[in-house]
């Protein structure tokens, strides 16, 4: 095909619909006069989208509209024009500022801002620094954001390989002398991701911040670009040097909290506010203003760069299981034939499994299939000394958990495993805390679920931020900052 | 001096249409399941956001987008544990739309006559940056196109009709219009927005018939939800040689008259403006951004502390600015409130140099704002000093903080260069003086593009066509038959329907030989009154009614008003 038919391409569009607009030379981007009965329209034609019926073409007439036509035998076509649709944001001219510091922004398939794929619906992301800081004007008076791409995937589709190459990705931005590295990440597996880095950065000296948004960047109130203006100046200033998850702190606005990568869950399937810190307090906050405050006095200062290195064996057959009613021990069993390396499981409660569960716990522990136990209702410790059943499942040689979250158990998993096959030695890692996954103690703060009929809540959720952060226009507020 | 009473509109070339948004009667919000209440008690919770302005579809900003994010507006939100879900609050995406309302939209199309309906219905996101919608955007989508209806006998097209969601209520501002303030409650109550050819209507009389004719359309098919708040029309208005301009928001239909004579009489003076700029040689290039700090050139102790005044050269314009283009407002105050809308620098902090002058529009109020009351002879010869002007050249001022008053003077430096084009296409606001002053650029389509979280909507073809059958007599069909069989006009159509009595009117009439006047009366102006006295009119059924009239007849009392003020009261007391 020509480049010129190739433009002409009626995308998307199926079936004798198709077959007609080829046959008429009609593609998208044609400026096109339909006749239906009475109805006449005059739009451009738009590509398919995926999700409507076949014999439907979709104009975008002048009003901005689009309007899906039926069409059908009596139907007139006719090309009267031609419209590329092309998407540029406003150019900007980027310049390094000396004064500022370097900081990478690893895109994995998140978006902070982006733009709008009409044939799927779905959103390509604004990436280059140019569209950045079109879309973010506020970033270039924070840092030297670089931005590079890993891969362009939905984090639905993470696999522990891609935590490899991500946290070998964050190791050369480190060497290349960023002050600090973004992770721009779909929010789904985010913390799956945040614990795996949290094993794989040995002795980190720099904060790693894992950004997203909950809000699709796509809409003008999207929580995106507040997420990374705050996970840039954590990554360029804070005295922090773990693998943290930045994210809005409640439903306004108004301050993002910074999580530690292991103690960090999603826990709603859309609020921006989705990301708690389980079990404990978060680390600390960052306010409209970009001020940073900490919370717990363990956070790991920034250290010396040089001294980072990676341990990134990993062992990727590990599963993860959940116990419930009527749960079939086959389960168990088949995971054991299916040849895998390690389990994790939710056990009800303090970590429990019915006991019909105990001839399949026996096979691992003949098979030395590490079996680690973390708690079903998420918050708290396991403990299988209270009943019978836990002491039970401790003589087969399950592993408590402590209180690990499941993601971070996982990807715990996945990385002992990668280093010993050794039950006793897996025992042994699992148990010991390596980067917050485990705590010793739980503060009552760590459990703070309100249910809104709490007396003075209303207070509480009627009282806005005392100190909001003030406007500026462009490159004026540059000027006076100087 | 201004006369809008002593316009021609036909001489004007007066062009206007109505964008008329009426809140569908439903059950349920258009995309959730929250019930469609107003609350007036206090928030259960308020939250806050900010608003960015995303591309199109065809890859543009829209440029009345990126003027909306300059405002760069702090939004507060009033919210209820009863009436606002997470929906309102966008945190969760919407929930399959209420059919019901959108069958709604396309029954009315059937009622205007619209030739092309939609066979797919496709959610359409339209950008909001004001903060009235939480998403940033207003979820709408088109049902029907090329419509009509019959307006003072001619036909005025209907362009297009839409069902969308209603915006959040505006509460109030502060911190110079920076912080505003919104009550969830109205987000996402499904409203048809009815779109007329904005050419059609070529004066005022017929544009407020046109309102009335597509309002009294909604009541007369039950679609319409009723009570305050519940309609809105925008007013698009152009005068020959100018430019659309739409005024926004427009809740009293008395208003219009008003409102049309002092748009078109602004139009017309900014088009004779731009005459005269051409006719002085004036070029958009004669303004440069160049902005003077001359704060000390005034008396520095009566400028507050933090603040600063700046000026700009306006060469050409002098004795422009002065000229009054409103009652009571000159071109350059029209000027200035565009540039405080998007500055928040007041009104009052902005200066011209024809405000010297003793006849200056300002100095006729009651209270002379402060930067006038401080500018002299004296003063004004430092100024033009320093800023070198001839005889013929003009300076603003504005006063406030640094980084506020540069955005000022950029914007009426940007508003005076568009002076000599004459009309610029612009939202406005309706004051409560009929004037208008400028609320936003005009949207444009950039700023519309797919909804990603709805796809798009198969509709049953044959139900919709079923709708037909839905469709009474029209608002002007009516008309006409009141005029020619009752003797009636259309204001006793409106106040009938207005007082649900239409059906038992036209019953009446029909079987009977009483005067439709005297139904008419009773029904309407007699249950009013009953009503004030205390009677619950909505209890007395048609039966009772036509006994009423006959016994009004026959025991000839002096009026049927007194025969049933009687009747009725004793009825009360007796209950009592």
């Amino acid at each position: 095909m020509k480049k010129e038919d190739l433009m002409r391409d009626p995308t998307g569009y199926k079936g004798d619909l198709r077959e007609r607009l080829i046959r008429d030379k009609i593609g998208v981007w044609s400026i096109v006069k339909v006749t239906r009965g009475n109805s006449v329209y005059e739009g451009v034609v738009l590509p398919r989208s995926e999700h409507t019926a076949e014999d439907y073409l979709v104009v975008k007439v002048d009003t901005g509209y689009n309007i899906g036509v039926k069409i059908t035998e009596e139907c007139t076509l006719t090309e009267i024009g031609y419209q590329k649709g092309h998407y540029h944001l406003p150019e900007v001219a980027v310049k390094t500022k000396p004064e500022l510091p370097n900081v990478s922004l690893l895109g994995t398939g998140g978006t902070v801002a982006s733009r709008l794929d009409y044939r799927t619906g779905s959103v390509l992301p604004a990436f280059t620094p140019e569209e950045l800081f079109s879309a973010v004007p506020e970033l270039m008076n924070i840092c030297n954001l670089t931005p590079k791409k890993i891969y362009s995937i939905l984090s639905e589709n993470f696999k522990p390989e891609y935590w490899v190459k991500t946290a070998e990705a964050i190791l050369q931005e480190f060497r290349n002398g960023a002050s600090g590295v973004i992770v721009g990440h779909g929010t789904d597996t985010m913390a799956f991701t945040a614990s795996a880095l949290s094993y794989f950065l040995k002795e980190l000296a720099a904060p790693i911040v894992i950004v997203g948004s909950q809000r699709s960047s796509d809409r003008p109130s999207s929580d995106g670009p507040m997420n990374i203006i705050n996970a840039s100046t954590i990554a360029g200033y804070a005295d922090l040097a773990e693998v943290v998850v930045c994210m809005h702190g409640n439903t306004s606005d108004t301050y993002n909290l910074i999580h530690r990568g292991t103690r960090v869950r999603k826990m709603h399937s859309s609020r921006r506010d989705a990301f708690k810190t389980l079990s404990d307090i978060p680390l600390g906050m960052i306010d409209s203003h970009q001020n940073i405050s900490f919370f717990k006095d363990d956070v790991k200062p920034r250290g010396k760069i040089e001294d980072t290195y990676l341990d990134t064996k990993i062992d990727p057959k590990v599963a993860i299981l959940y116990s419930y009613p009527g749960w079939d021990p086959e389960i168990l069993n088949s995971l054991i034939d299916l040849g895998y390396h390690g389990v994790v499981i939710l056990g009800t409660g303090l970590g429990h499994v019915p006991s019909d569960f105990f001839p399949g716990l026996q096979r691992a522990q003949e098979e030395e299939i590490p079996v680690c136990i973390v708690v079903e209702p998420l918050y708290g410790f396991t403990n299988l000394r209270v009943y019978e059943t836990g002491r039970d499942m401790l003589a087969l040689g399950v592993i408590e958990g402590a209180n690990m979250l499941p993601s971070a158990a996982y990807a715990k998993m996945i990385w002992t495993l990668g280093h010993t096959r050794n039950v006793k030695e897996v025992e042994k890692i699992m148990t010991t805390n390596i980067a917050g996954e485990i705590t010793n103690r739980e503060p009552n703060s760590g459990y703070l679920l309100m249910q809104g009929i709490e007396e003075n809540i209303k207070k509480m959720t009627t009282t806005l931020d005392p100190n909001p952060r003030e406007h500026y226009w462009g490159t004026q507020a540059d000027k006076e900052k100087k | 001096m201004l006369d809008p009473n002593n316009i021609s509109f036909e001489k004007l070339g007066f062009k206007a249409g109505l964008e008329v948004h009426h809140q569908i009667n439903s059950k349920r919000k258009l995309f959730c399941h929250c019930k469609p209440a107003l609350r007036t008690n206090p928030p259960d919770y308020l939250f806050e956001r900010k608003f960015r302005p995303v591309l199109g579809e065809m890859g543009d900003f829209d440029e009345g987008m990126l003027i909306e994010y300059e405002k760069g507006y702090r939004v507060i939100y009033h919210a209820y544990s009863d009436c606002t879900c997470l929906y309102e609050q966008d945190e969760q995406p919407p929930f399959w739309p209420d059919l019901d309302a959108i069958y709604s939209g396309f029954e009315l199309s059937h009622w205007l006559n619209c030739s092309a309906l939609v066979d797919v219905a496709i959610v359409a996101r339209k950008q909001y940056l004001d903060g009235s919608i939480t998403t940033g955007f207003q979820r709408t989508l088109i049902v029907a196109r090329d419509g009509w209806v019959e307006v003072n006998g001619k036909r005025v097209k209907i362009t297009n009709l839409t069902v969308e969601e209603d915006a959040a209520r505006k509460l109030k501002t502060e911190n110079y219009g920076r912080t505003v303030y919104y009550n969830l409650d109205r987000l996402g109550i499904p409203l048809v927005e009815v779109i007329t050819d904005h050419k059609d209507c070529s004066n005022p009389k017929d544009l407020k018939k046109l309102a009335e004719i597509i309002g009294l359309t909604l009541r007369l098919s039950g679609i319409g939800r009723t009570g305050i708040g519940s309609a809105r029309q925008d007013v698009n208005i152009s005068i020959k040689g100018g430019d659309r301009v739409e005024i926004k928001g427009v809740q009293d239909l008395p208003m219009l008259d008003t409102l049309c004579r002092r748009e078109a009489v602004r139009q017309d003076m900014l088009i004779h403006i731009a005459k005269i700029l051409k006719e002085q040689g004036f070029k958009p290039d004669d303004l440069e951004h160049t902005y003077y700090e001359i704060t000390e050139e005034l008396p520095t102790e009566s400028i507050p502390e933090g603040l600063s005044v700046m000026a700009i050269r306006v060469p050409k314009f002098n004795g422009i600015l002065g000229l009054e283009i409103q009652p009571g407002k000159d071109f350059g105050q029209d000027v200035f409130e565009k540039a405080s809308l998007i500055s928040g620098i007041l009104v009052d902090h902005m200066f011209h140099s024809d405000e010297l002058a003793e006849t200056a529009q300002r100095k006729k109020k009651d209270t002379i704002p402060f930067l006038i009351s401080l500018i002299d002879k004296k003063i004004d010869n430092k100024i033009r000093k320093v800023l070198y002007l001839k005889d013929k050249d003009a300076y603003c001022l504005a006063m406030g903080k640094n980084s506020w008053t540069i955005h000022a003077m950029k914007k009426i430096i940007e508003r005076l260069k568009y002076a000599i084009k004459g009309v610029p296409q612009e939202t406005r606001r309706l004051l409560p003086n009929g004037n208008t002053e400028f609320l936003r650029v005009i949207h444009g389509k950039d700023r519309l593009y797919p909804d990603t979280d709805t796809p798009a909507l198969d509709l049953d073809l044959q139900k919709i066509q079923h709708l037909k059958e839905q469709v009474k007599k029209r608002p002007w069909e009516l008309e006409k038959e009141f005029q020619e069989k009752y003797g009636l006009e259309f204001e006793h159509l409106q106040n009938l329907v207005h007082e649900n009595r239409l059906l038992e009117f036209i019953h009446i009439v029909n079987k009977n030989s009483i005067s439709p006047k005297l139904v008419y009366s009773y029904l309407t102006e007699t249950m009013k009154h009953l009503r004030r006295k205390g009677v619950d009119t909505s209890k007395i059924y048609l039966e009772e009614i036509m006994e009423d009239l006959k016994n009004a007849y026959s025991v000839e009392k002096p009026s049927i008003y007194d025969y049933a003020v009687a009747k009725y009261l004793q009825e009360k007391g007796d209950k009592k």
